[in-house]
């Protein structure tokens, strides 16, 4: 039978020089599965999403994304393993230069298609966005919650498997927050594994859904709700 | 993806902006100094140098009474030889005709003051032979060989090239910096990009193709309007010069690829390795 877990963390430790950023970190996320990690600023959320995307590598344990263990990809294995995860971040990491369009295509121009099967891919991703009639808007043109959808849509185009959000609602207002998690949760319903970063508790108030609460680079309770 | 790829470099191109076009009018001067160097040369080693026309010993006789034992004796040599003979009258006239301002000085001149010139025409690889022969004569004074003064015109040249194209090569290695000065302001500007690129999947080639391509296009353009330089230069000065030739012209601007991508290739060192 196929291995289900789309995350596997086995006692994953990473320190940077002597301070420990995570310590042995333990848990495993099902494929299709909406899960919330949250915990308060420095508890190594972020540690633990860079780690997901072979951003870092850990100092001791196994971080399986995909069924891959991070630390054994080549380094020219990780391009092909990044395109199979979606990430997001909190200051979305646009492409300043170029367009909306141009953004969404750059991610599809990695692989082999058709010019024409890639302005199509991203038209259709970008509308499901609400964003078609910005195709050709520079970022800075773009609201925050705008420049976020762009993210969101650049990291969907390529369909990929597991969509990483580190602290995606940092730059947004309540209203376009919530308005982000409503987006997260129906690319989840599609079956989209979906892990959000985030230390914004009524987020997870109002979107209750399975959370893994960080505390000192520890892994303090796994389970519904905010309370550690 | 060679659209995605056009559309890169293209953006390469038009950032590199005033840089890159010093890069590319240095590579126009290195390769149109070369072309002419090369187009000097070929002229030379045609026209001038050419080993397999007649050579011609020219030597200077004690007495015009000379000349009739000495042509009898070159008769007897092996060589098949033209033998032409100046009398000092004649030698005064060609002089005067030669320099034209000191004509009326020379023709005031006694005949005898001019020296009687035998000419001799040989085959290239007889000149040596005829010069040796020539200067063992006790007729003869003075005997001059224009092999012997090809060899000077040729060492000379060689010390010339020498010269020129070390000037070119440094003048090539200075588009390579300029190329790689182009390309390492582009990536540290385009720095936080590139990290972006890698985080959704770019492969390196995906990252520094852009660049090395766009690296050798400013060396190809700078070596293409080197040739159209050389081309201009070739029609207004000297039609029969013989320029630039086809593979002239495709060497050129290859040279200047090569240039730009070796310079781009060194820019893209600074461009840190992917975590």
């Amino acid at each position: 039978m196929a291995d289900e877990a789309v995350i596997r963390l086995e006692e994953v430790t990473k320190s940077y020089r002597t301070r420990p950023a995570l310590r042995g970190v333990s848990a495993t996320v099902e494929r299709s599965e909406f899960v919330f990690l949250t915990g308060p600023s420095g508890a190594g959320k972020s540690t633990l999403l860079r780690l997901l995307y072979r951003a870092e590598l850990p100092d001791s344990g196994r971080v399986v994304v995909n069924g891959r263990d991070v630390a054994e990809l080549r380094p020219r294995d990780v391009p092909g393993f990044r395109r199979r995860l979606g990430i997001v971040f909190q200051d979305f990491k646009l492409l300043r230069r170029r367009t909306v369009g141009e953004n969404v295509t750059f991610a599809l121009s990695l692989v082999s298609l058709s010019e024409r099967e890639q302005e199509r891919r991203a038209y259709l991703t970008l509308k499901r966005m609400g964003l078609q009639h910005r195709l050709t808007a520079f970022p800075e043109e773009l609201s925050g919650g705008e420049q976020q959808r762009v993210a969101i849509a650049r990291a969907l185009v390529l369909q990929p498997d597991l969509i990483l959000a580190d602290e995606p609602t940092g730059n947004l207002d309540p209203e376009r927050s919530h308005e982000l998690l409503e987006l997260f949760k129906s690319i989840n319903y599609q079956g989209t594994t979906v892990l959000v970063a985030t230390h914004d508790r009524s987020l997870i108030e109002t979107h209750p859904a399975r959370t893994l609460f960080l505390e000192r680079g520890q892994l303090v309770r796994d389970g519904w709700g905010t309370t550690p | 993806m060679i659209a995605h790829l056009g559309r890169e470099v293209r953006r390469q191109l038009r950032e590199s902006g005033p840089t890159g076009l010093v890069a590319l009018l240095l590579v126009a001067v290195a390769t149109t100094w070369g072309g002419v160097l090369w187009a000097v040369r070929g002229w030379v080693t045609k026209e001038l140098l050419d080993q397999d026309r007649p050579a011609t010993v020219v030597a200077t006789l004690r007495s015009p009474d000379d000349r009739g034992e000495l042509e009898r004796a070159l008769a007897a040599q092996p060589n098949r030889t033209t033998v032409t003979v100046t009398t000092p009258a004649e030698t005064k006239t060609l002089l005067s005709s030669w320099f034209p301002e000191l004509s009326a000085a020379l023709l005031g001149l006694d005949d005898a003051s001019f020296p009687a010139l035998l000419q001799v025409e040989v085959a290239a690889a007889d000149a040596a032979t005829v010069a040796e022969w020539l200067r063992r004569r006790p007729e003869v004074t003075v005997v001059e060989n224009s092999r012997d003064w090809q060899g000077r015109v040729e060492r000379t040249l060689a010390g010339v090239m020498v010269a020129g194209f070390g000037l070119a090569a440094a003048l090539l290695v200075g588009c390579g910096v300029v190329v790689l000065l182009v390309v390492r302001l582009l990536v540290l500007e385009h720095r936080d990009e590139i990290a972006i690129m890698r985080l959704i999947g770019a492969r390196e080639i995906d990252i520094r193709l852009p660049y090395l391509a766009c690296g050798s296009l400013l060396g190809l353009g700078g070596g293409a309007l080197g040739v159209l330089i050389l081309t201009g230069l070739g029609a207004a000065l000297l039609p029969g010069l013989g320029w630039i030739g086809v593979w002239t012209g495709i060497v050129v601007p290859l040279i200047g690829a090569a240039v730009g991508a070796l310079g781009a290739g060194l820019g893209l060192a600074s461009l840190p390795v992917a975590p």
